[in-house]
């Protein structure tokens, strides 16, 4: 390849710059890689073609990678797709192994990208054939399939799955999304907040409601006694790290790499069900499966190379069928139209120069995600310790700023925050359990989407076990998890 | 068989498919849950009492107060200045204080100085950075 | 000091003054304006469009323009909510077609707000079958209608994605009452959706668009994904617009085969219908007139300048400014085009 043609000092200066606010906007609870490239959008014209993809994958890369930050350190996962990320890191921050658990987290997040990278390099177009014979039934399986996790994730079966489906509940309520494949019909408002509740709760307040408000609230329940998140985490600074933590768990590692980048190259699954599906699967093919959930490393590396594995993922169905994999690489569609390049199946031939500055741009990207993030370990660290009372109404007033900004400011969005905050800490009161309810308002629209388009569409019942040898795979897949989970529960309790 | 797992979806209706299903599962798993732990839930009256006696009322409530005022001020007081995130500024810088205040233990001059500058430069920079520098919309 | 309530009035009293240099005299536009778009994404069409044409306005009337992406429920809420001007709304057809749809909570918009000038048409609207197809033309797959045959077609109920679709209904009907009924639809979502449901087998023409689609169809037959255009919606007239080496593979010359008039989906046995996707702005019906004369003032320099054009153009976008009472009538008229096919076709 032509390198010279692209590489510059000023194309790598944007990668590391876009990487950079990539992981500060992903590090912020409510802050996303989305957002990221949209407000970052209108820079790129005047940058021309590979410049402008340079910083925006840059911005992509570092926003997915971000979100780890506050997932470990505060137990806030600064975007969906870190939630995971939240269930073993947190409490390995809590056990004083924080500045551990974030360099997993990294090298994690490294490994992951630089698998799916290389998938994208070498297998772009052959991965997308294969990715249209996903039809409604396979994606539905794909979801029910991370939904599985659900009951993995549950302390107590019966409360947790109850709290997964009262979470796929929830995100029913408004309109039946039209352009997801819908009828646009309104369900489940209760009469008088039509005005508020048409277009349902979005995910994001939601999310950072529940983890973010809550958690405050909880603090203030308790009187914010000095030290964090109740217990006092210790980052554990001079614990000595080396990479033999990764021992015994390359399987974990590539799998987890890989799962991500095919949830990615599938278009409409969505990007947080990547982390989701790695984690329930480094469950359930772990040898000690009890100690997930409680701050099991595993757990932090498949999450993490899950959702960094997205990233090359996303990309194989944009530059492949011209269809964005996830809601970031839908806005990459917008910055090659504004330079006047079309997308589809052609554009990897007829644009070889950029196509090369694409990966390259995304290898120097993780490279730098993986540089700047474990040299700023140490201040991310610093975070905790920050007095509470200054801590928690920056917090709040960030959650505020995320919640506005997510959809391009609607006020009901930071009131769903309020509302979710309450929700999450009633929800601890009564034993109803926060981290399978909010995989299954992550879940719950894509779930209904694909049922009932393949009961639509095919009219029979049996087509979910007929329709190809993938719907059969994930069947043995989901009764695997399924049966791993039942297994573990009755062995905890006899 | 063939005519036992057969389904026939009428468009105009199928909105309705989806959460009726997941009702009906939740209904269920809510009635094996209050046969299993139906002393749990007898005695809920006391377990609630016990949540509220033991609670730090003024923190809690004044949290919940606090977060209330604030987002109910930031629209109005945004719409005197349209478009310009004054809303956000200007409620922001309030809410810090207050509830850093509400939240500290010991309000000494040492502790309430270093809150009071964060108070003030905490939402100026995040508002100056949003609204100027990445060009989005705030209250 | 001690806050009184009459401290608190005087303050507030204050304010409202400071804040009445924005809004006071009547042809000067708020300085930051927000305009709302009717799509939740950024890297759409509808989001470039407004982008350029926010960023022109801005320029000339030197006020600061920003664009957000609330989509169709939202935005029309925000501009209801907002009578000073300081919310405008830049939206397409889908504005006044999702109330002839019937479209849960959707009113006519030209009761309910002011409808502004037309900024630019994008003539990608187009529909596609597979590259087997039987189906050479809309001739053929109108006939195949006529004959008994059911044809399937992928479309995103209730606004653009349909119309197309009401239009191939209307022309059967209009060919041969009945047939209309063999022309059903397969109810999906976005463009990959729709790719996907002909890739499976479950649709026989998809709705889809030059700009998305052009590529599959320069693919080998025997690509399970390869597809043909068999009609683009636009008019000639906008056609023409189009720059001269068209999209990928498919020059301007070439759209014009597929569209109207030597591709002809009929509208009453005489016309052809045809469909041009069209940007235009929305204001607060209570909205100071003389505000909206400014903008239109504006934009007309604005294309009088040229600049804008170019930038559409690259964009894949087809100018065509009309101010305001000229962009009205002329979509009220469109409107009541559509809506007699869409309720002849349902009668």
């Amino acid at each position: 390849m032509d390198i010279l043609a692209f590489l510059s000092p000023l194309f790598v200066l944007l990668i590391i710059g876009g990487t950079l606010v990539g992981i500060i906007f992903g590090a912020i609870p409510g802050m996303t890689a989305t957002m990221a490239v949209a407000v970052c959008l209108p820079v790129t014209y005047s940058l021309g073609l590979e410049n402008g993809l340079a910083l925006l994958l840059g911005l992509y890369v570092g926003g997915i990678s971000g979100g780890l930050v506050p997932a470990i350190l505060l137990g806030i996962p600064g975007t969906p797709s870190s939630i995971t990320t939240t269930l073993d890191g947190y409490p390995m921050a809590r056990a004083g192994h924080g500045e551990k658990a974030l360099k997993i987290g990294i090298c994690a997040s490294l490994v992951g990208g630089l698998v799916s990278l290389m998938i994208l390099y070498f297998f772009a177009p052959t991965l997308a054939d294969f990715a249209i014979r996903f039809s409604y039934v396979e994606k539905f399986l794909i979801i029910l399939f991370a939904l599985s996790v659900m009951a993995a994730l549950s302390s107590d079966l019966l409360l947790g799955i109850f709290s997964g489906f009262l979470g796929i509940f929830i995100s029913l309520i408004g309109t039946y999304d039209v352009t997801k494949g819908g009828n646009g019909e309104w369900r489940l408002i209760p009469p008088g907040t039509e005005y508020w509740l048409e277009q349902g709760f979005s995910l994001l307040p939601v999310l950072i409601g529940l983890f973010g408000l809550a958690a405050i609230l909880d603090e203030a329940e308790t009187g914010m006694k000095p030290g964090l998140g109740g217990k006092g985490v210790d980052v554990g600074q001079h614990e000595r790290f080396s990479l033999s933590i990764f021992r015994g768990q390359w399987v974990n590692l590539i799998r987890s790499s890989c799962i991500g980048t095919f949830v990615g190259i599938l278009p409409g699954v969505g990007g947080s069900a990547a982390s989701i599906l790695s984690y329930s699967n480094a469950k359930t093919f772990s040898k000690n499966p009890q100690n997930f959930g409680k701050g099991e490393p595993a757990g932090v590396m498949a999450s993490e190379a899950g959702n960094n594995g997205l990233t090359g993922g996303a990309l194989v169905p944009l530059l492949s069928l011209g269809i964005p994999g996830d809601s970031t690489t839908a806005l990459l569609i917008g910055a090659f139209t504004l330079q006047g390049i079309q997308v589809g199946p052609l554009f990897i031939g007829n644009n070889p120069v950029t196509w090369d500055a694409m990966i390259v741009a995304m290898l120097i990207a993780n490279v730098a995600m993986f540089g700047l993030m474990y040299f700023a370990i140490r201040y991310f660290a610093m975070v905790v310790t920050i007095p509470k009372h200054i801590l928690f109404p920056v917090i709040l007033m960030m959650c505020v700023i995320g919640a506005y900004t997510i959809n391009y400011g609607i006020m009901f969005d930071v009131w769903t925050l309020l509302i979710f905050g309450v929700f999450g800490w009633l929800m601890t009161k009564i034993r109803l359990e926060v981290a399978p309810f909010i995989i299954g308002f992550i879940l719950g629209p894509s779930a209904e989407v694909y049922f009932v388009k393949t009961l639509e569409s095919f009219g029979d019942l049996t087509i979910f076990f007929t329709k190809s040898w993938i719907a059969v795979f994930l069947w043995v897949l989901i009764a695997l998890s399924v049966g791993g989970s039942a297994y573990l529960q009755t062995k905890k309790k006899g | 068989m063939g005519s036992l797992t057969h389904v026939t979806i009428n468009f105009e209706t199928s909105h309705l498919i989806f959460p009726t299903l997941i009702g009906c599962i939740l209904a269920l798993l809510g009635l094996a849950i209050a046969i299993r732990d139906r002393r749990q839930l007898a005695a809920s009256g006391a377990h609630w009492r016990k949540i509220l006696g033991e609670m730090d009322k003024m923190r809690f409530f004044g949290t919940l107060a606090l977060t209330v005022l604030y987002f109910s001020a930031m629209v109005p007081v945004g719409d005197i200045w349209p478009n310009t995130g004054m809303g956000f500024l200007l409620c922001s810088i309030p809410l810090v204080a207050l509830s850093g205040l509400l939240f500290m233990r010991e309000r000494s001059a040492r502790s309430v100085v270093p809150l009071l500058i964060v108070a003030v430069a905490a939402p100026t920079l995040v508002w100056w950075l949003f609204t100027d520098l990445f060009f989005l919309t705030l209250p | 000091m001690t806050f009184t309530r009459r401290t608190l009035l005087a303050a507030a009293s204050a304010a409202a003054i400071l804040a009445q240099p924005f809004a006071a005299s009547a042809a000067d536009l708020p300085r930051n304006i927000r305009m709302v778009i009717g799509s939740t994404s950024t890297g759409g069409d509808t989001y470039q469009a407004a982008a350029i044409v926010a960023d022109a306005l801005s320029d000339k009337l030197g006020v600061n323009i920003k664009v957000d992406a609330v989509g169709a429920v939202n935005g029309l809420k925000a501009l209801e909510r907002d009578k000073r001007g300081t919310t405008i709304m830049l939206f397409h057809d889908f504005a006044y077609l999702a109330e002839l749809y019937g479209g849960k909570g959707f009113v006519n918009p030209f009761d309910a707000f002011t409808v502004g000038a037309t900024i630019a048409n994008n003539p990608g609207n187009a529909y596609l079958v597979g590259a087997n197809s039987p189906y050479q033309t809309m001739e053929d797959i109108l006939t195949a209608a006529e004959n008994g045959e059911r044809v399937r077609v992928a479309i995103q109920p209730g606004g653009v994605s349909e119309i197309g679709f009401s239009a191939m209904k209307n022309a059967a009907k209009v060919r041969a009452p009945g047939s209309e009924e063999n022309i059903v639809a397969v109810n999906t979502g976005s463009q990959s959706d729709k790719n996907q449901a002909m890739w499976d087998g479950l649709a026989d023409v998809i709705n889809g668009s030059i700009q998305a689609n052009e590529q599959f169809t320069q693919l080998d037959g025997d690509d399970q994904k390869a597809m043909r255009f068999v009609w683009i919606t636009a008019s000639p007239e906008t056609l023409a617009e189009a720059p001269e080496a068209g999209m990928g593979a498919l020059t301007r010359d070439a759209m014009l085969d597929y569209a109207s008039p030597k591709t002809s989906v009929t509208l009453d046995g005489t016309q052809d219908f045809t469909f041009d996707k069209e940007f235009f702005l929305i204001y607060n019906k209570d909205m100071d007139p003389a505000m909206i004369d400014t903008i239109d003032q504006a934009l007309a320099e604005i294309y009088e300048e040229g600049e804008i054009q170019k930038k559409e153009t690259a964009a894949f976008f087809t100018p065509n400014f009309r101010p305001s009472a000229e962009a009205r009538e002329h979509l009220m008229e469109k409107r009541e085009t559509y809506k007699k096919v869409i309720s002849d076709i349902s009668g």
